[in-house]
């Protein structure tokens, strides 16, 4: 699904990536975690193909397909979604109308005609019901004064709505109480699926425990340092993160 | 640059070939006025932006032959009824075509010509703009709102600039009367025909009465290369409200003044307006919001949309006088620049004699902003739509408070034409 080699990315004339390489096959989940600051929100957005972020070598393949090449918008049709660490509020852009958009921008990508307003509320109104979402939030502004867990549930009904081939989920479980990270779980389990592929970041053992993942990796200062399988998020959790820094420096 | 005035013998001239009617010494008023001073220079403060000497030329050819007699035009009442329901006074050239004033029957509503009822009004001449209006007026309208009348259904003015077969200059002036308790809503839209230059000038008076309220909403969609000057001259009395919107798309040279005089306690005046503006147009807005008693609220909200080589500018003013205490006076003035050759000069102004007051003004001039840029792209929209959709949304600030319906459809449908122009080719 998605193959990572060497990737270096630079912002202005600090480089942040430095030689990273990540393969994530069709169907699995992975678990990105590391210390502030190590690249990890960097990774996400070279991925969505966030222009201030300058591949300087190394390569980004999706599906085969070189996607450093592609413009942001032809990932996101192709499959690419990003649930951002920081939702932006767009005011005076209506959810319905950009979930629309999206949702039209996608299916024409692969030749399907365009969603039916009828069909787009039901399908709305029925993953906003799995996310435990009032469905006034449609008729908001985008984020538009929406509190950081809103904004979060709002990435994940975005996704939901996508049903994207690679999910991307940038802390998603970030600043979210005990029963909007169950929703979020429930929305994001609810996707799971042997032909989608699912990556999630994250600090916290927390959101794990209700999305179980196959894969887990630690990136520090702009490499993956050390990966395993769900177990070595609990280790984690009980033993920071110096062990593995000092372990890999060694 | 050349500065052309406007011939005075040429004006006194055109004057004298206008008929005898109640008017006449109220243009030997306004002419006198005008010869002191002529039109304002580049070097007068409030017109520092904004040249008139293109103005004053196409008056000078104007005025030295008689004017042709107002032709109304092609225009289709039923079908601009269909968008915007009102009761339609069409105006071309600053001439009230008739049929569309014996239709307008409403209770509350009186509309006499104003040469027939100029002793019980005071006709504005104060300054140059519409003493030159006053002096070349044919005609104008009073329109009275009895005391307590709601008037539901909107009183819309269709200024028609017709420059099919010649060049033109029109001055249009209407005094608009609101008694107690009274409330109406007004649309003004300006449209023009042809292709010759056109010079337009108009004065609106509106008077509202104690606890009087009015929706007045100017929508403006001239042709490419016509002038427009255009006042709104506002009293409010003690409770009255006033909603003011302006919206400008087209025209070549745009200048409007809007001065609202507050006479009375709890009186609010909202004056909103957004501009969008490419090519090498050119939109002024002079706003005064003249706070002489207190306490009483006033908002100033512009928004502008400038790309190409076109130029904008706001300057909105306060002025709290003495004695006006607890006045509540809110200025603000955002604007997006699409292109580098674009220019938007801004200066809110807050002038305060008085104590207990709050007054505060905001002004940013920017670009889109890209982190939402990113964001739509992410979800799959292309840089262009989204763009559209940002800049949409900017305008969309001044158009969800727009009363009535299908003013705001209007609207929006104007500005989504306009943004088409300015987004797809950057206005170039
Ligand atoms: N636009 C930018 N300008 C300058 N520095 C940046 C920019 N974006 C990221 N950085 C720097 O790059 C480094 C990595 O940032 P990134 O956001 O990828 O970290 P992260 O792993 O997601 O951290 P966190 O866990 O706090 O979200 C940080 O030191 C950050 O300050
Ligand atoms: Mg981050």
């Amino acid at each position: 699904m998605l193959e990572i080699k060497n990737l270096e990315v630079s912002i202005g004339d600090t480089q942040i990536l430095r030689g990273l390489s990540l393969s994530i096959g069709t169907g699995e989940v992975h678990a990105i975690m590391g210390p502030n600051g190590s690249g990890k929100s960097t990774l996400a957005l070279v991925i969505a193909g966030h222009e201030d972020y300058k591949v300087t070598a190394g390569s980004v393949h999706f599906e085969g397909q070189n996607l450093l090449d592609l413009a942001p918008e032809e990932r996101a049709r192709k499959g690419v979604f990003l649930g951002f660490q920081y939702p932006v509020e767009i005011p005076g852009v209506n959810n319905a109308y950009l979930l629309k958009a999206a949702v039209n921008a996608r299916r024409k990508h692969q030749g399907e005609s365009e969603i039916d307003a009828f069909e787009f509320l039901q399908l709305a109104r029925e993953k906003m019901k799995l996310l435990e979402m009032d469905p006034s939030f449609l008729n908001r502004g985008v984020n538009e004064g929406f509190s950081g867990g809103e904004k979060k549930r709002n990435e994940i009904l975005q996704m939901a709505m996508l049903e994207p081939r690679l999910a991307i989920l940038d802390e998603t479980d970030s600043g979210l109480d005990i029963d909007a990270l169950k929703a979020v779980a429930k929305g994001i389990n609810a996707l799971r699926d042997p032909q989608r592929s699912i990556v999630l970041v994250t600090h916290y053992q927390r959101l794990l425990d209700y999305v179980e993942p196959d894969y887990v990796h630690v990136l520090s200062k702009g490499r993956i340092v050390r990966s395993g399988d769900k177990s070595l998020a609990l280790e984690l959790e009980e033993r920071g993160y110096d062990w593995v820094q000092e372990a890999a420096s060694a | 640059m050349s500065a052309v005035a406007v011939d005075q013998n040429l004006l006194e001239a055109a004057v004298g070939r206008l008929a005898e009617d109640g008017l006449t010494a109220l243009r030997k008023k306004a002419l006198s006025n005008f010869g002191k001073t002529g039109f304002p220079s580049l070097r007068h403060e409030d017109w520092r932006y904004t040249n008139l000497a293109a103005a004053a030329e196409l008056s000078n050819s104007c005025l030295s032959e008689p004017s042709p007699p107002a032709a109304p035009g092609s225009v289709d009442i039923g079908q601009l009824t269909a968008e915007i329901d009102a009761h339609w006074i069409v105006v071309s050239n600053g001439t009230v075509i008739p049929e569309t004033l014996s239709a307008l029957q409403e209770a509350g509503v009186s509309i006499t010509p104003l040469s027939a009822s100029v002793n019980s009004v005071e006709v504005h001449i104060d300054d140059p703009l519409s003493s030159f209006n006053a002096s070349l007026l044919s005609d104008g309208l009073l329109i009275r709102i009895a005391d307590n009348a709601k008037v539901e259904k909107p009183i819309g003015f269709l200024l028609l600039d017709d420059a099919e077969t010649a060049a033109g200059l029109s001055q249009t002036r209407f005094i608009i009367d609101l008694g107690r308790n009274a409330s109406a809503a007004f649309v003004e839209l300006h449209r023009s025909s042809g292709n010759n230059a056109h010079f337009a000038n108009s004065v609106i008076q509106i008077e509202l009465g104690t606890g009087a309220s009015a929706d007045y909403v100017r929508l403006q969609e001239r042709g490419a290369g016509h002038l427009q000057i255009g006042r709104l001259q506002a009293l409010l009395r003690e409770g009255a409200t006033l909603n003011y919107t302006s919206i400008d798309v087209g025209g070549k040279l745009i200048r409007n003044d809007v001065v609202a005089t507050i006479d009375g306690a709890h009186a609010t005046a909202n004056i909103s307006g957004i501009y969008l503006a490419d090519g090498k147009q050119h939109i002024d807005n002079h706003i005064l919001i003249d706070h002489r008693v207190g306490p009483a609220t006033s908002r100033q909200n512009y928004r502008g949309i400038v790309g190409g080589r076109a130029r904008c500018v706001f300057n909105g003013k306060a002025l709290v006088r003495e004695g006006a205490d607890g006045t509540d006076a809110e200025q603000s003035n955002h604007n997006l620049l699409l292109t580098d050759t674009a220019e938007i000069d801004t200066k809110p102004e807050l002038v305060i004699y008085a104590d207990d007051v709050k007054c505060s003004h905001g002004t940013t001039v920017g670009q889109l902003d890209k982190t939402a840029l990113f964001y739509l792209q992410s979800r799959g929209l292309t840089l262009e739509q989204a763009k559209i959709l940002l800049t949409r949304a900017f305008a969309g600030h001044i158009l969800r408070k727009l009363p009535l319906e299908n003013v705001k459809k209007y609207a929006h449908q104007m500005i989504d034409r306009k943004l088409d122009h300015l987004t797809g080719d950057s206005g170039q």
